[in-house]
């Protein structure tokens, strides 16, 4: 074996050059910004300046000032970069360098900048036929390999992406090659751990590992082009022996395997989710024993009592709001629910049936003109809310007829009701109509009784439906509270109405009958 | 002027703003065209202002954004041909009420054919898809207000067009510069207005699946038309075109040198035919 191992370590041809830039991500808020960029060879860099600490690649590096002269410096920088691309960019950023005042200041900024520089200058190493102290060739391929890469785990590749070539080569390890245009390289190339930009020819086979190829317009491989775990940037010349990824049926089954584990595991928490849905509808968490355990019916019991007083509450409030703003609209409506409730609630059935065809079929003729159009999208919305809304009004009222049935009745803890006050008949009404779901609550707290606090339940659902059926019937009736259905008794008409009365047919028809009170007093109520 | 513009930008939001609730953070993106042969596009938006243009400089895509940076985050990743543009929230519960006044322009290469699928939600979108070389076009959006505008006929034969639209209002201008073969438009409640004009290089079918709202078919003098329309409670104002069987025609439809059938099922709703000059 012959080789020239310091000559393969240390590129003698080397030269300082700009990297080109693919990518760039520019970013700046109050507080921070971020200047990220990507390299051709797949380097990258990312400077942040976040809340008074600079970063290179997620190190700290110093600190700044928000507003200082480094900052304000910076920031003028990220505004070119944001309008430049590419060699521009590489340019500007490259000529870059802190002024002296601030240099003189911040240590950070000659950090900075110094790692900037250090980024964008990178050394390459130009190849030509006349540079001799690549040349090398090998006859114990393994022994080589472990002379170059102190790393084992790209032996495996390694040997894999060799099998098979000249023992005549070129080797290039941790570093960028390029085989400039016009130039021709003799024998096989090796680049580890590097990038190899290709614009002359190259009479051999090339072999990339870990690093990048970017064979240029110009460029041309005699042999094969093998590349092992590395990227191809570009794929614009001519490979006359073809192109081989070396990984690529590894990559396959790695890609299998990954795929048959994601889906293993995937199924795995979907199997978990299941069983931890069908846990909790069945109420199997509650099952299992812990010190919280003998306290759950308790607290679940109490929990449904103050959940419902603090609905009545709330409905309460809302009720009073009515009571106040519209006060006759619910008399009214609570009158038609009082004195004609089978009435209101087949109303309220039907409308509820409506609502839905009423719904739609008012959107259709408002849709179908152009016009229309626009009120049909304010017409989506606010029927259902005014449904909702005629339906919690209805409730109330009969809620409110609950609360004066309450405070007639001989029930003990109903005195507080008092009928003077609408809004103590309103709320005394809500806690009656609630009733059997609080007691069913409470009745949930001792342990066998589950029928029981069941069938409350079914009661108290059955009487809530029925007050909602009445009121929203009753709110139909009287259209929203602004139409009578029955007449209150009112004396000044009814005087007026007895002294209208004929006296003569009266006479007449008393005479006949040897009545007259009762006749009378009939005739001045039906008026 | 554009650094000039830039740096201002940069400078500008170091100013901290106490009345400000969010924090906007305005960034640049982009990446180098690297021979790249056809690459596929994947872009989605929340909500805010959204543009998308055509560049020419080298690029694969330039994206500037301004955004919320407690909520979202930028997204640019690309990876194999495949390349993801957009933002995405960064919260479960994030604040959408300010994410209006964000905005996502996008610039995307020339000539470079492309699969492309927008995804954007409550928008006001400017997009001019001319000059790109599309291949596949998939637009999705939600209650927004948009303009698609093909202002160059398309150098790639598109194989399908998909417009997905939500609550909105619609607006496409010169769809015959897309060059495809079909397109389909799937609406749901709102109002569209199709432009039929541009160039189109070939006969091509168009499907309109409309829910509730006004179509308006703006249709060039010179393009045939036919008309296939299967809806249920929607007023047609076929001006210009002749009832044959089912279908509606426009006059010259059998001499005309392009032709366009369109399958229009719509449920309710208004559909009318313009004709432009």
């Amino acid at each position: 074996m012959t080789l020239g191992l310091a000559a393969l370590a240390f590129p003698s041809a080397g030269q300082a050059q700009l990297r080109e830039i693919v990518s760039k991500s520019v970013s700046a808020s109050s507080s921070a910004t971020t200047l990220g960029l990507e390299f051709a060879d797949e380097g990258t860099l990312e400077i942040s300046f976040e809340n008074g600490t600079v970063y290179v690649d997620g190190d700290a590096v110093g600190t700044y000032q928000p507003g200082d002269e480094l900052d304000i410096a910076w920031r003028e920088v990220l505004g070119d970069a944001m309008a430049l691309e590419n060699g521009p960019l590489t340019e500007m950023l490259a000529e870059w360098t802190v002024s002296t005042d601030i240099a003189a200041t911040s240590g950070v900024a000659v950090a900075l900048d110094a790692a900037l520089q250090d980024a964008l200058r990178d050394v390459g190493v130009l190849v030509s036929a006349d540079d001799p102290s690549f040349e090398g060739s090998f006859e114990d391929r393994s022994t080589l390999v472990r002379a170059l890469i102190g790393s084992a785990s790209r032996l495996g590749v390694l040997e894999e992406a060799l099998a098979g070539l000249d023992s005549e080569f070129r080797v290039h390890v941790g570093e960028d090659v390029v085989v400039p245009e016009g130039s021709v390289v003799e024998g096989t190339m090796v680049v580890i751990e590097g990038s190899l930009r290709i614009e002359g020819e190259v009479r051999g086979d090339v072999v990339v590992v870990g690093g990048a190829l970017d064979l240029r317009d110009s460029g041309v491989i005699d042999g094969e082009a093998r590349v092992a775990d590395a990227r191809i940037l570009r794929n614009a010349g001519e490979i006359r022996g073809g192109l081989v990824d070396v990984l690529a049926e590894e990559r396959d089954v790695e890609a299998e395997l990954r795929d048959r584990i994601r889906e293993e595991i995937r199924e795995e928490i979907r199997s978990d989710l299941r069983n931890e849905i069908r846990n909790v509808t069945r109420g199997h968490d509650d099952q299992s024993f812990s010190i919280m355990s003998p306290l759950r019916p308790l607290i679940r019991g109490v929990g449904g009592v103050l959940e419902k007083l603090i609905l009545v509450f709330v409905l309460g409030l809302v009720g009073a709001g009515f009571l106040a703003f519209a006060g006759e609209n619910m008399d009214t409506i609570a009158e038609t629910a009082r004195k004609a409730p089978g009435r209101a609630a087949m109303v309220g059935f039907a409308g509820s049936f409506l609502l839905i065809p009423v719904w739609i079929l008012g959107t259709v003729a408002l849709a179908i003109s152009i016009i229309g159009i626009p009120v049909a999208i304010a017409w989506l919305p606010l029927f259902p809310l005014a449904a909702a809304l005629a339906a919690l009004l209805g409730y109330l009222a009969v809620a409110r007829n609950a609360g004066e049935w309450l405070a007639d009745s001989s029930f003990p803890w109903t005195g507080w009701i008092r009928k003077s006050n609408p809004v103590f008949t309103l709320l005394g009404g809500l806690l009656g109509l609630t009733f059997a779901f609080m007691v069913g609550h409470v009745v949930s707290i001792a342990p066998f009784l589950g029928v029981f606090s069941g069938l409350l339940f079914a009661i108290g659902s059955i009487i809530t439906f029925f007050a909602m059926q009445i009121g929203f019937g009753a709110v139909l009736l009287t259209r929203g509270g602004r139409r009578r259905e029955y007449h209150g008794f009112d004396p000044d008409a009814a005087w007026d109405a007895a002294m209208s009365v004929d006296v003569d047919d009266d006479f007449a028809g008393a005479s006949s009958t040897g009545s007259t009170g009762a006749d009378g007093g009939e005739d001045v109520h039906d008026a | 002027m554009r650094r000039l513009l830039f740096t201002a930008l940069v400078t500008a939001v170091a100013i901290p703003a106490a009345a400000q609730a969010q924090s906007w953070r305005t960034a640049t993106m982009s990446r180098q065209l690297q021979g790249n042969d056809a690459v596929r596009v994947f872009v989605e938006y929340g909500a805010g202002h959204f543009s998308v243009r055509s560049v020419d400089e080298g690029l694969l895509y330039r994206m500037s954004l301004r955004y919320d940076e407690d909520n979202f985050e930028p997204v640019a990743d690309f990876s194999g041909d495949r390349l993801r543009l957009g933002i995405e929230g960064t919260r479960r519960n994030m604040n959408l009420k300010g994410g209006r006044s964000g905005a996502l322009e996008l610039e995307l290469a020339r000539g470079v054919p492309m699969e492309l699928d927008l995804e954007f939600g409550a928008v006001k979108a400017d997009i001019d898809l001319g000059g790109l070389a599309l291949t596949d076009l998939h637009l999705s959006t939600g209650a927004s207000e948009s303009l698609v505008d093909v202002s160059e006929p398309n150098s790639a034969l598109l194989a399908s067009a998909t417009f997905e639209v939500g609550a909105a209002q619609f607006t496409a201008r010169q769809l015959g510069n897309l060059n495809a073969e079909r397109i389909q438009i799937d609406a749901g409640v709102g109002s569209i207005t199709l432009g039929l004009d541009g160039r189109w290089q070939r006969d091509a079918r168009i499907g309109i699946d409309m829910g509730l709202g006004s179509l308006e078919l703006r249709v060039p003098e010179g393009l045939g038309v036919r008309l296939r329309k299967d809806s249920f409670l929607t007023a047609l104002d076929s001006e210009g075109l002749v009832k044959r069987g089912n279908v509606y025609e426009s006059l010259d439809f059998d001499d005309a040198e392009r032709r366009i059938v369109i399958d229009l099922d719509a449920a309710f709703g208004s559909v009318a035919v313009v004709w432009i000059r």
